[in-house]
């Protein structure tokens, strides 16, 4: 009897027994005998399965996992010991990682959108010659700005650089940009304008020697989890260490902290040059370390000038450009002046005290500090500003790129890094660091490319928001969206509804039906992870590469493949000249050469196959754990200390930019009397089209939900499980209540969750944004709670 | 074959009935604890049920009891009247695991039991009878990943230890002295 029927047999025994329970009630509790002759089912043994490793699908962390995989179906997974990162632990979403291939309703062939609405199956051929005949005719038409590509952090390294190069060194538009825009823009923008080069100094293993750690807006516990056990291990070495939660509702990262510090929503700016004004009085800068390595600077700070971009003209396009000067100590010490700590503390509402106690932390520099940040302070209103302000602190200690002392950023998907900002899947950028505006970055493309030069734009064209403004205004055409799911995931969805017939040409890959895969003409199956060959890049510059493990369902492909027979199509194919069976190794080393000799030298494929991943810059094989540190960073010329060696326009340098607190573009008012923040819960993630299709995760968080304050759900009648309606001034959504959850807002704020398609809470958020990343502010709008 | 599986149906029918009666609140599959008498515990087939797949960290299978995990879910495992054994936990030394016990990281409560979207993923199922012996006087090797299971105690004696795989020197702690895990398939071939 093989294994299925035997446990079959007994389930269906189980079954009788059970239905006949049923029948006869259930009353009294007698001892009965035991059963010991219970048959345990056969199985296999985990060493008869083919195990392969993989970077998880899920986060920036990049935890290390190891697919077990048997008849060519993955069956289990576990956390691999060998890595780095996580050191065999996981998380319950990389508990179940491979669950989520196995969908019933996967997609397994092109379908073609009919007049009807309906869907019909067509071949590989048809869809892709009819995706290059609508691009063809739509850049002849109405030139190569009607054409765009959305794309994605969880795209792998081959898929973003495939789309990079077709877009900006074939067809010649910018018209390229990824959901990262809507995740970590703030924190690229802010290490560039201090830095001039991407990514943080530090990595993971500044948590394992920190003194102090400080969460800037971010619930680490439930969206990167396991580095919060990483932390948590830190702290049970070393009592000692502190970890302070700065947030503007209670989380479970709050219940392990030692300090929780509530600010209300946007007074982080001034809480944050409160910290520096006690600071710089204090005397506990380091005069010192700034001399030989800072630059002081300031941007433009006129709030009318700079506005928002959600109303009036900058609705349609918002295009503010900042301008950074030349400042000086005294001057960031006189506007400073500004941010007392009795004054602060009105703006924000945390106590002087506290206030002192987190100057004190930065400020002491027997102690090693980390800061780390994640969506709190990139989708925000002034993100990048948020990340500079973060930076100043450490940049004024001389805490920084020093083993255990550092800003940090942590990122939410699995490639954000490695696809979007090490790519540079932007509008604006190049590869390694270079942007299209810089005729030297454009010539040096185009040769790796073998194009000419003028083939790629020299101007930006849309950032993402702006991008769908433009779809919806019929600026683009045709648009062709891979790896994610905008119409759940961008803000204020109201503004970007597509309607019927409109004309336009939508194509869409994925691997499940979506809300995206809705409104869609063309929809393209994509095989996923381990259904393929890929590299992802976590948020400490961990480059990790895998092999194909599985084969994908129906006629699904990678994404990279797609842009490439659709780039052959349109007489494009000179740019992928590798062979179809073996293209990988050739292509990423192309784009390696990218990267080599600027401080960003990635490492070989061949090495990264034999590794766990390595941490750039990688030079003779070896990695790099602090940039920019003495000792560490092959490119850092000098003999101790810190050489901030790309940013070569500050004089090799660090700037601290000084930046002012501005009010958010929306407050709580008597219409709508509270705050909305959105986000994520541990079981779920981004638009839940992976996580919601395993089981165990769906049924431990089956559906979204608003989390109140008990006060003011007393105040408004209701209790845990009742429905509300959650309106703003642009679209409302009905959820169900929940009070004592697991996130604690205080009053006047409430929190909803962004997985669930069919309660959409981007009708209600709105779309102001950074005005440097043109990151949108996910975190901050104001609603009205009605009772149904 | 199907002969000999016929003569424990009855057997296994009746048992299963009187033990859904005892633990009738939950209507699941139990089994008595040996050497704790009126305790149970629950069968094999339902622990099958409880994880994705054998290696995967199993749901809460109960309400919230308004304590913590670890107050029940000891190093050993305590019976609780009326409800059930609480098993013991068998990665409280993982690394990463005692700063904490952030259990719920991993394990889940299930707060519904539909599925939002059908699955057609289908787990590993380990072999959880006893591993292979070379000899009859050899000891098994270690079938399952050591991996969140270096406290071999947690179930392999006491209480929570299944017939199956309950250990008879229990006194003998250093259990890796003995017991080696398979890692791989192959045997050695000399090649060169």
């Amino acid at each position: 009897m093989t294994e299925h029927n035997n446990r079959r047999e007994f389930f269906r025994r189980v079954g009788v027994a059970a239905s006949a329970v049923v029948a006869f009630g259930c009353e009294g509790e007698k001892q009965m005998d035991r059963l010991e002759s219970e048959p345990l089912p056969e199985g296999v043994e985990p060493s008869d399965l083919k195990w392969g490793k993989a970077p998880c699908r899920f986060c920036g962390t990049g935890c290390g996992v190891e697919v077990g995989v048997k008849d060519g179906k993955a069956v289990a997974v576990r956390g691999d010991e060998k890595s780095p990162v996580n050191k065999g632990l996981l998380c319950v979403k990389g508990y179940h990682l491979p669950s989520f291939l196995y969908g019933e309703d996967r997609l397994r062939y092109p379908m073609r959108r009919q007049p009807d609405g309906s869907l019909k199956r067509v071949t590989w051929e048809e869809a892709l010659d009819e995706i290059a005949a609508k691009f063809s005719s739509s850049i002849e038409k109405k030139g190569k700005d009607s054409v765009a590509v959305y794309g994605s952090g969880q795209w792998t390294v081959f898929d973003g650089y495939v789309a990079l190069k077709w877009l900006k060194g074939g067809i010649g538009t910018n018209n390229l940009e990824p959901n990262a825009r809507l995740c970590m823009a703030s924190a690229v923008m802010g290490f560039v304008t201090q830095f001039q080069s991407d990514e943080p100094m530090g990595c993971y293993d500044d948590f394992d020697l920190c003194d102090d750690i400080v969460f800037w807006g971010h619930n680490i516990a439930e969206m990167h989890p396991v580095l919060y056990s990483r932390i948590l291990e830190a702290k049970r070495k070393n009592p000692a260490m502190k970890i302070v939660d700065l947030g503007t509702r209670r989380t479970p990262t709050s219940d392990y902290a030692d300090l929780y510090v509530e600010f209300i929503p946007g007074s982080d700016l001034a809480l944050a040059n409160g910290i520096l004004h006690l600071m710089i009085k204090n005397k506990q800068v380091d005069l010192q370390f700034i001399k030989e390595n800072c630059v002081f600077k300031q941007g433009i700070e006129d709030l009318e000038k700079i506005g928002y971009g959600c109303y009036g003209e900058q609705a349609n396009r918002y295009t503010f450009k900042d301008k950074l000067s030349d400042s000086s100590l005294e001057d960031l010490t006189k506007f400073l002046e500004d941010y007392t700590p009795e004054k602060v503390s009105k703006i924000s509402g945390v106590p002087v005290e506290q206030i002192r106690i987190l100057a004190d932390i930065y400020g002491n520099r027997a102690r090693k500090t980390v800061s780390t940040w994640c969506m709190g302070v990139n989708q925000h209103y002034r993100g990048t500003w948020m990340n500079n302000l973060i930076t100043n602190l450490h940049l004024v200690t001389g805490k920084i790129s020093k083993p255990g002392s550092g800003p940090f950023s942590m990122t939410g998907q699995p490639s954000a890094c490695g696809t979007v900002r090490e790519v540079g899947t932007l509008t604006n950028r190049l590869p390694a660091d270079m942007v299209v505006f810089k005729e030297a970055h454009r010539k040096k493309a185009a040769e790796i490319w073998k194009v000419s030069p003028d083939i790629i734009p020299a101007k930006p064209t849309y950032h993402a928001t702006d991008m769908f403004r433009a779809w919806d205004r019929g600026d683009i055409q045709v648009m062709w969206v891979q790896t994610t799911n905008p119409w759940q995931s961008m803000p204020n969805l109201n503004r970007i509804k597509r309607k019927p017939n409109d004309g336009k040409f939508l194509v869409v890959s994925d691997i499940y039906p979506t809300v995206s895969t809705d409104v869609a003409d063309l929809i393209l199956p994509s095989s996923a992870w381990i259904e393929r060959e890929g590299v992802f890049g976590n948020s400490e510059r961990r480059t990790q590469q895998w092999n194909q493990l599985v084969q994908p369902p129906g006629e699904a492909k990678e994404d990279a493949w797609q842009f490439i027979q659709v780039a052959k199509r349109m007489g494009m194919g000179d740019l992928f000249p590798w062979p179809e069976d073996d293209w990988h190794e050739p292509m990423y080393e192309e784009y390696r050469s990218f990267t080599l000799g600027v401080g960003k030298d990635l490492a070989s494929y061949k090495e990264l196959q034999e590794t766990r991943g390595l941490r750039w810059p990688v030079v003779k094989g070896k990695e790099t754990q602090w940039r920019y540190a003495a000792n560490h960073d092959p490119y850092a010329d000098k003999a101790e200390g810190v050489h901030f060696y790309k940013a070569k326009g500050y004089g090799e340098k660090a700037a601290i930019i000084r930046r002012p607190y501005h009010p958010p573009p929306e407050e709580p008012n008597e219409d709508y009397p509270f705050w909305l923040c959105t986000g994520r819960v541990l079981e779920h993630w981004h638009t839940g089209t992976m996580t919601r299709r395993i089981k165990q995760l769906h049924q431990a968080m089956p559906r979204a939900f608003v989390e109140m304050n008990p006060a003011d759900a007393t105040e408004l009648g209701v209790k845990g499980g009742d429905m509300v309606r959650v309106k703003s001034a642009r679209g409302q959504v009905e959820f169900p209540v929940v009070v004592d959850g697991r996130g604690r807002p205080p009053r006047g704020s409430v929190f909803v969750p962004f997985f669930e398609e069919g309660r959409l809470i981007n009708e209600v958020t709105l779309d102001s944004m950074c005005n440097i990343s043109k990151e949108p502010d996910y975190k901050k709008c104001a609603v009205r709670i009605e009772k149904l | 074959m199907r002969g000999s599986h016929r003569k424990t149906l009855i057997p296994i029918t009746l048992g299963v009935f009187a033990l859904l009666f005892t633990a009738c609140r939950e209507q699941e599959a139990k089994v008595a604890v040996p050497g704790v008498p009126g305790a149970t515990k629950s069968a094999a087939s339902v622990r099958a049920q409880r994880r994705a797949f054998d290696g995967a960290p199993p749901v809460i299978p109960h309400k919230r009891f308004g304590a913590a995990c670890t107050n029940c879910h000891t190093m050993s495992g305590i019976s609780l009247p009326g409800v059930g054994f609480a098993p013991p936990m068998p990665h409280a030394r993982t690394a990463g695991m005692q700063g904490s016990l952030r259990c719920t990281q991993c394990h889940v409560r299930q707060n519904t039991q539909d599925e939002w979207r059908q699955s057609e993923f289908a787990g590993l199922r380990q072999d959880l009878r006893r591993g292979k012996k070379a000899l009859l006087t050899s000891p098994p090797v270690i079938p399952h990943a050591l991996q969140m299971r270096e406290n071999c105690q947690a179930c392999h004696t006491g209480p929570a230890a299944r017939e199956e795989i309950r250990c008879d020197h229990p006194e003998r702690t250093r259990c890796t002295q003995c017991h080696v895990q398979r890692t791989i398939g192959e045997v050695f071939v000399r090649t060169e």
